[in-house]
This record gives structure tokens, sequence and C-alpha cells, in this order.
């Protein structure tokens, strides 16, 4: 019997919400007294093996109903729900299957993808790494942790799991060859990825997501030719496939066709059900229609876009969540009791980090593109460590309590050198990374938003050059609406919310800096475009290096960025990107009261 | 803060109490400081009517002793608007134009009210002041003069004139009157009640000398000195000092006994303050005594601080000291601070780094500056004098308003440059960009008052010219 409908689970489970997500756990009766279940959690597998989907939910929710924890009723029912497209339904279920069965592989494994596909990263490698510790020996245990490495910007950790399903598997698969190769290709280490993806298409030529990934990585390289003569090859054998014409329309893009990537695009959405493109689309719409002065029509696009990607993702800034990390962060981070802490001390015998600073798409890419030029900077790009550290530092430092409380430990007699050890880790892993190059005495984290973390980055790398890239916040935000990111808890999931974020930020990063000594450099985005080679040199003379002419045709770097921006920064430096805001002034309208006490505070106005 | 509780009748009563009788209560309020309430009495007030002078004028002080001056100068006019010409409403409302630096009609209001009491002294001592403070010396002390004419024992009147005159130099006259200072009505006693007397500067040596360090830190610094040559006369000196001021006192005078409370004060024969051995010295323009460094920073904290400066910034960079803001509570501190953000010429220079010396509640706007220049903000991590002093003896130069540490520099020999305002204190005397107290600072004077942005353009003219030719040129 289904539960009546008012009763129904909100997550669209069909259960009721008292045996779905409002279960209490203690309520549960022992896993003996409903074994007699067993056969009918049998039947639902067969049924459902056999097509008969209604049968086996209608099996499954019987079960479920009288022993809400019986993992096969859950899995097959997960199973349902997802091929419906259910994807709270199935999330609420396969969780629940992982809560009751830590050990199920199958169950782990399939969390952990279903978190990657939702941009969930860091939740996908807690269940990924529990894949590992329960089958290490397993290659889709690995394989898993591939992808989620690569996808959170740790490729290097994802490519020795790649290399171990190599080994591991004792074949050369060819979809673990294309993802090995995405990941070599998302370390900039272009020509072992193409030779990579060649292997993997002449051992299966019709993989479609092994060439567009081949296809991105040419256009990435700046092979543009090569990208389309595979774009070509696969439009013959998927003709119509969105995927390959968004790629077409990027590449397109890139090659400044404006008019025919808009045509490839009206192209897409015709193919659609309903005529409308998807968030990625609708943002490479806009991003054409900018470059073609198409401004009024280039904000609706990204608006839509916006408005679709929280449709479809869920995501939304979490306002609450960001406003009391930020409330603990000002409360803890003192003059008074940053008198009180020990610093790391400076290890002199490794690259030390430079720290560039600044909301997603300030210009911190070109910054890093430029430093990372010089012969003694080696980039290191968006290195996740210090929000690592943040997560790790209980356990490092023994504390009951979360960072930035934890922090209180280093008061206690034996953590007093807890920050040498925490800046060990972050070293460490940056060695693992293999983003240090022989000769190199810096490299670069350009983790967005590390500003927040102002104060913990002191207290480990007190000697580190901070360069906080500063930009007008109104090209900030137009950065933000034409690019989907999911920094600084989904706040560019509106323009209004990364507004808020913005300041926010800006504020709490004003108080890191009337409370403590940072060796810390505001950049200005504009005066790069305006007067790169004094910027740079101002740059370099902070760092302690001496001036190289090289960092100035730093389109030249033949480093890959893996960020959003990639395609600017291969460019020579534009001017077109500064004040571009004015082009929105009247879209912008809603955000400007919002951010008008930071525009008068880093001295800018608004035209 | 203690809450004041209503001296009269309660403000939330039940029965209605006469608006004459709020108003008693109200100024009961402003004389014993309970300003908030006060002010809210007062508002209240106001509302039942709006347009009652006495009520207005006392708002408008109110306001204005509680930093509202704007709001303070828009309820004076009212209550002159209002009320009866009063020469009270003139000569009060005279004090908020010119807090506000609207010395044209601070000069015109305060010879509306001379012309209606021309026998008030008050009224002229007002003049006076605006008079220095628009820089007109001579009619300053003609004014203050004159006030003192017709009540000779107008302490305030002693002290403008005193003021005037030491800024013109005229020091022989200027110590005498400035020995008023401690007779102008509200100020702060410098001591508790004693039956000895002051030191007239004759030597003893069989029993204690008593000084006092007075006024506030830069005094103490600049007026130390003074100490080596009490000694001369006085062997056995007690300093009564506020503890921030120990590590600089020590160092003049081997052995100096000090104490903070003063039920700790030994036994004295006589007392002076700091800030009157000038007058007993016999100081004058050309015999400042000590022409030289006089404190020195401790070389183990030197070496401190200079790590921590090399670890915030390259060593290759020119360090500028540099303090915008002094104690909000000093009486003159709207016109000699300014803002970070006015240092702007300066942070433009390049290879250069500004360290941040600030203390108090202005430190706030280093969170809010974005220079080119790095901004060292060490203020947080200074603990005592001692740090300030080895802080100092890391930098190339220290720029300030006329704060305690542009004294502390220059005591210390390093290059101290002092912004002042239009009217500076006394002890900067007219006009000259170096100072007869110490050979190590170099004045920059504001041409216009409140002005202090062509202050620091010359601050970053002289800055290009004093670095040119080290360590590569400033653009």
């Amino acid at each position: 019997m289904n539960a009546p409908v008012s009763l129904s689970c909100p997550c669209g489970s069909g259960l009721r919400s008292a045996r779905c997500c409002s279960l209490d756990a203690s309520s549960l009766p022992p896993p003996e007294s409903t074994r007699h279940l067993v056969p009918l959690v049998e039947r639902a597998v067969q049924a459902h093996r056999q097509g008969a989907n209604d049968t086996a939910e209608r099996l499954c929710l019987d079960v479920l109903e009288m022993a809400p924890d019986r993992p096969g009723a859950l899995l097959v029912l997960y199973q349902i729900r997802k091929d419906q497209g259910k994807h709270a339904a199935a999330e609420a279920l396969i969780r629940r299957v992982v809560l009751f069965d830590p050990n199920n592989f199958l169950a782990t494994n399939e969390l952990a993808l279903l978190l990657m596909a939702k941009g969930a990263l860091a939740e996908a490698e807690i269940h990924a790494r529990n894949a590992v510790r329960i089958a290490p020996e397993n290659p889709q245990a690995h394989n898993l942790m591939g992808m989620i490495m690569t996808e959170a910007q740790r490729p290097q950790i994802g490519e020795f799991h790649y290399r171990r399903v190599l080994e591991l598997a004792g074949n050369r698969d060819p979809i673990l060859l294309a993802n090995l190769a995405w990941c070599l290709k998302n370390q900039g280490r272009m020509e072992e990825g193409r030779a990579l993806y060649r292997e993997s298409v002449a051992a299966a030529p019709g993989i479609r997501q092994t060439l567009l990934g081949w296809a991105r990585l040419e256009e990435a390289d700046r092979k543009f030719d090569a990208a389309a003569e595979i774009l070509d090859q696969m439009d013959k054998q998927w003709p119509d496939d969105p995927g390959v014409l968004l790629s077409r329309a990027v590449l397109l893009g890139r090659m400044k066709g404006y008019d025919e990537a808009l045509a490839v695009l009206d192209r897409i959405a015709a193919l659609t059900s309903d005529g409308r493109l998807g968030p990625t689309e609708l943002s490479e719409k806009g991003r054409l229609l900018d470059q073609m002065g198409r401004y009024d029509d280039a904000f609706e696009a990204f608006l839509e876009g916006k408005r679709l990607a929280r449709e479809l993702s869920g995501n939304q800034y979490q306002d609450f969540a960001a406003d009391t990390l930020i409330q603990r962060l000002r409360g803890f981070f003192t003059a008074g009791r940053l008198r009180t802490l020990p610093r790391a001390r400076v290890r002199s015998d490794v690259a030390q980090p430079i720290l560039v600073l600044g909301f997603p798409r300030s210009g911190t890419t070109l910054v890093e593109q430029t430093l990372s030029a010089h012969s003694r900077i080696v980039a290191g790009d968006e290195l996740p460590l210090i929000h690592d550290i943040t997560s790790i530092m209980p356990r490092m430092l023994n504390s009951p309590l979360v960072y930035p409380e934890a922090l209180a430990e280093l008061w206690m007699g034996d953590q007093r050198d807890g920050l040498d050890n925490l800046r060990d880790y972050y070293l460490q892993k940056v060695g693992q990374m293999g983003i240090l190059e022989p000769g190199a005495a810096w490299f670069t984290d350009k983790m967005p938003l590390n500003e927040m973390q102002l104060g913990l980055i002191a207290l480990l790398f007190p000697e580190a050059p901070l360069i906080h890239v500063i930009r007008h916040p109104l090209d900030v935000m137009v950065s933000a609406i034409s690019n989907h990111f999911t920094h600084g808890f989904f706040c560019s999931s509106a323009l209004e919310t990364a507004a808020l974020h913005y300041v926010r930020v800006m504020d709490l990063v004003q108080h890191y800096r009337s409370e403590m000594a940072l060796r810390y450099l505001p950049i200005r985005y504009e005066d790069m475009i305006e007067d790169q080679e004094a910027t740079v040199r101002s740059m370099l003379d902070f760092i302690g290096e001496d001036f190289e002419a090289r960092c100035l045709q730093f389109h030249e770097n033949q480093r890959y960025a893996r960020t959003a921006s990639y395609a600017q920064v291969t460019e020579k430096l534009y001017d077109r990107s500064r004040f571009r805001y004015r082009h929105y002034r009247r879209h912008l309208e809603p955000v400007i009261p919002i951010l008008q006490p930071v525009i008068e505070r880093l001295g800018y106005t608004v035209d | 803060m203690e809450e004041i509780p209503p001296p009269a009748a309660a403000i939330g009563a039940m029965v209605p109490v006469p608006l004459t009788e709020l108003f008693t209560i109200a100024a009961e309020y402003e004389r014993a400081g309970g300003l908030e309430q006060a002010d809210r009495l007062l508002e209240r007030m106001l509302e039942a009517s709006p347009r009652q002078a006495d009520t207005l004028h006392l708002a408008g002080i109110v306001s204005f002793r509680l930093g509202r001056h704007e709001k303070s100068l828009r309820q004076m006019q009212e209550a002159i608007e209002y009320g009866v010409d009063t020469a009270l409403y003139l000569r009060n409302i005279c004090e908020v134009y010119r807090s506000l630096g609207r010395l044209d009609e601070a000069l015109a209001t305060a010879r509306r009210a001379v012309e209606l009491s021309p026998s008030d002294p008050l009224c002229l001592h007002n003049i006076a002041i605006i008079h220095y403070e628009r820089l007109e010396i001579e009619e300053s002390i003609a004014c203050a003069e004159r006030a003192l004419m017709m009540n000779p024992g107008l302490a305030g009147a002693h002290f403008e004139l005193a003021e005037a005159l030491l800024l013109k130099g005229d020091w022989a006259r200027g110590w005498d009157e400035y020995e008023w200072r401690f007779q102008i009505s509200g100020a702060a006693p410098l001591m508790p009640p004693t039956d000895k007397p002051q030191w007239d500067g004759t030597p003893f040596s069989d029993a204690t000398l008593l000084l006092i360090a007075d006024q506030g830190f830069g005094d103490v610094i600049q007026f130390g000195r003074y100490i080596p040559w009490a000694a001369e006369r006085c062997p056995d000196i007690v300093v009564a000092c506020p503890s921030e001021m120990e590590p600089v006192l020590r160092q003049l005078h081997p052995g100096l006994r000090m104490f903070q409370n003063w039920q700790l004060c030994p036994p004295y024969r006589a007392y002076a303050a700091l800030s009157g051995l000038p007058r007993l010295h016999g100081t004058r323009v050309d015999n400042v005594p000590v022409q030289g460094p006089y404190l020195r920073a401790d070389p183990a904290r030197v070496a401190v601080w200079r790590d921590r400066l090399d670890s915030l910034s390259p060593r290759s960079y020119r360090r500028v000291g540099i303090v915008w803001a002094g104690r909000p509570t000093h009486n003159n501190d709207r016109r000699r601070s300014t803002t970070l953000a006015s240092f702007a010429p300066i942070a433009a220079l390049p290879r250069t780094a500004l360290v941040s010396l600030q203390k108090g509640p202005s430190t706030d706007q280093a969170g809010r500056y974005f220079g080119r220049a790095p901004l060292i903000n060490v203020g947080a991590e200074i603990q005592d004098y001692d740090d300030t002093m080895a802080l100092l003896a890391c930098l190339d130069v220290v720029v300030t308003v006329d704060t305690s540490v542009g004294h502390l520099a220059a005591a210390m020999g390093v290059p101290a440059w002092i912004m002042l305002a239009t009217a500076p204190d006394w002890r900067w005397l007219l006009t000259r960009d170096d100072s007869p107290w110490y050979p190590s600072v170099r004045l920059f004077r504001q041409s216009q008052a409140r002005q202090w942005g062509d202050v620091m353009l010359r601050v970053a003219d002289a800055l290009r010219e004093r670095f040119a030719g080290s360590a590569g040129p400033l653009a």
C-alpha cells in the first residue's frame, strides 16, 4: 500500500516522510525482526532486472515501510528514481544505503558519482576515499578517485589513481586512457595528453566523450585547426550532438567567428524539446553576444543561464553558512588573540608560496600567468590546500573544536608547533602535486577567496607575499554573472548574492588588515592593463625577485591555466575587459547600492 | 559608563513635569557629564516645543560636547533665530564655527558678541582664540591682553596669550603666561592638593624634588630633556608619570625613581611640572638644551623589529613610518589629524613601504588602504614605547601628524617629518621648517586650513628627493 499523498516525503521517494528523510534511526526494528522481508526484496531485484519497474517499486515501498533500512530495497528504489530523473529522491535513498551499509562499495561508488555530478566535490571525495578503503584493489575505486581529484583541481593525485587503475586492471582501457589524458591536460601536459587521446581513439574510435575531450585539449592548446578537425569527424558520426555543437561554438568563439558560433548555439536550441538552451550554452551565448557588443542580449542570456543553473542544480548562495563563518573568523582573529598565538617557522629548504588572492574572475589568473613567466616562480594554480587545512585542523591539533576555534590548541604545551605541522602538510601536498620545478624559489597559489583565510595564512606562512588582485567591483560582478563557479558558497548563482558575498569578503579582509601585520600588496587589475611594466615590477619587487622582461609577455607563457579565464590569458593584455561594467550599467543597478561602500573604499567610481 | 541618576524628577514620571523644570534637569545632566541623558531629554523637549531658544542652545552645547558638531551648529543657529540676540549664544556658536573650520563666520560672530557685550572679557578671549587659529598672532595677543585688562584673573586668556607669545617666539613672556594653564576652569589638576611649594629652580641636595610628567606623552618626551638639568640642581629626583612613559624617562637620568600611584609618592620638598621646567631653565629659541639625540632604542629589540619588517616587506624598500591621527580626545584633534587615505601621494612612491605606527581607533583605516606602497600595519604588535623606539630605529624617515611619535623619533635623532595644521601648536613656532627643539625634525605646514593635499604632495616630493640615488630612483 502506498503512503497517503499528504504524508509523502518531499524528496519524491514515494515513501512516507517518517520512513524517509524524517526517519528516526533509533526507532528502527532490529534487522533480525525484518528478515522475513528478504524474499520480497529479492523479488523486487528480479522485477527490476526484468524491467517490471512498477512491480519493483511497489515491492520496495512495501518493504521500506516496514524496514526502512533494508539496503537491497533502498538500492532498487534508488535506481528507479534515478532513472526517472528524480534526483533529490535518488540522492536521499543512496545516502541512506551508505549510512546503513557503509561497506557497500556499489552504493558508495554511486553516491560519490552523484555528488561529483552535482559539483559537491568535497563530499564526493570523502566517499571516493571510502571506496578505496573498502576495496583497495578495485580499479573502479581508484578510477573514482582519479575522476574526483582531477575535477577537484588536484590532477596530480588523480593521475596517481588513474595509473593505479592501469596497474590493477592489467590492460589499457580506452576510456581510462581518455580520463588520464584529461587529467594530464589539466596539468598542462598537453603532449602527453594528446598521445593518450591518440592511443585511446586508436583502440576505440567511436567514443564520443573521448573525442570531445581531445577536441577541448586541442582548443586549450591553441591548436584550433586540430580541434576543428576532430569536431568535423564527430559531426559526421553524431550529427547535431549538443555536446559537439557546444564545443564547436566555443571553438568558433575563440577564433572570433561570433556569428557562426551563435548560429551553432541556435542549432542546439532548435534541437531541444522546448527550443531553449541549457545553463552552459546560455553562458557561452552571453559571452559571444558580449564580444559582439550586444550587451542587453548578452545580459539576458547570462541571467537566464543563472536561473536555469539554480533550477537544475538546486545550488543557491549558502547565506547563513557564509555569514556564520565570517562572523566566527572576525571574532577569532583579533589583534589581542593574535598576539598570543605562535607563528609557523619559515622553511628555507623548499620553495615558498605566493598567495594570489582575489574574488573569482578578478584577474588572479592574469597575475599568476605573469608571475609564473618568471624563471624563479612556478604556477601552482588553484590549490585547495588552505581549505583542506581548515578541515583537518581539529584532527591535526587534536582539538574538540572546529576551525578557527581549534587554533586555541596552539596555547597547549604539546601543540606549540602545531602550525609547523599544518605548514608541512601544505608543502608536502604541493610536493606531491608535482608543481615544483628545479630552481623554483616560489610557487603561486591562486585559489580564489583564499583571502577569507588571511589570518590562518599569515600564521602558517608569515613571510609569504600576499598579492590581492583588486578590480572594479562592478567588473567583477559582470564576470561573476557571465561565468559559472562554485567558489564562495555558491554566491555566483545570482547577481545579488555575488555582490553580497563580495562585500562580506572585502569587509573581512579589512578586518584582518586592521588587526594584524601582513605582507600584503594590493594590485589593481586596471593597473595591469594601463601600466603593465610598472605593476609587474612592483609585484616582483615586493616578492623580492629581479624584474624579467618575459613576465610582460605572459601570453607566450605556454602553461595552461585551467580556470575559466584561460582563453583570455593567452591573449595580449587588452583594454576591453577594463570597466566592462559600463556596458551593463543599467543591468547592474540592483547591486550598486550593495557594492557602493566597497567601490568607494577601493577608490573607484561608478560612471 | 555609569548611569547617572536623574537629578530631580524622573523623566518617565507619571506627573507631568513643566518644561522649565525639565530644562533644569537637562542642564544638571549636562553639568554632571550625563550628555546622552541630557540629549535624550532635550530631544523630547524640542519635540514638544521646537522653537524654545534656551532648549535649542543647551541642546547645541550637548551635541557639541558629544562631538556632533554639524548638529550643534544647526541647533545653535536656531537658538539665535528664535531667541534674543545674546552674547552667550554668539560666544558659543563661535566655538562651533571654529571647530568646523568656518573661521570667517566664527570671527564675524565673535565680533558681534563683543558689540553686544563689550565689557565681557570672555567674548574677547574668544576672538583671541579665533585669531590664533587664523594665524593672526598680533591680533590674538591684543585681544587676549584686552580681555585681561577687564579681568586680570581670566586664566583662559592668559593661556591664550601664552600660546600666541610662544608661537611667535617670545618665550620670555610666554613661559610666565604659560603658568596659568593649571588655573583654567575644568583643567585637570596637576596633582592632589599639597602644602609643598612649587619649585623655583633653586638648587637643594638634602631633599627630594618631585617632577610631574604632565600633559601628553609628546610633552613628556619633549620636556623630559630637562630632567638632567633639574638633577644637576637637585640630585634626588622622583617623577610621577604614567607607566607608558617609564621606558622613555628611565633613559634620561640613571637610577631615576618613578611612580604611578600618588599613594606611593615619597616625601618631597618641592614639586614642578615637566612642562614648567623650560621657564625655570630660561629657555629661549636659541638656547634649547640637548641638541642631539637623547633617547635610543634597545639594540636587541631593534634586531627583532628589523627581522619582523624584513619578513613583511622587501629589504630594498625605503621604510617610511607614518601616523595619520592623534588621540581623538585631544581638543585639537580635528585640526591636527588627517586620514590614511590622504597619504596617497606618498603611497604612490615606488620601492617604498609604509610602516604604520598608528595606535588607537584610527588604526582601522589600515584595512581600507589600497595604495601602491605596501602598508605594514604593525601598530597592533607594538606593546610599549620600547617597541616603538626599536621600530623607529629601523625606519628611514617618519612622516606624522603632530603626535607623540614625532617627538619620540625626533628625540632619537630619526628624521621626523611633522605635518602641521595652519595654526600649529606653539612649540613649532611660525613659518620655519626646522625646530630648535629637535635637529632631525622637518616641518611641513598646511598652506590652507584643514587641507592636507598639498602637504602630502610636498612630503612626497621631499621623500623623492631624499631617496634619489639610494637603491634606485623614485619615479
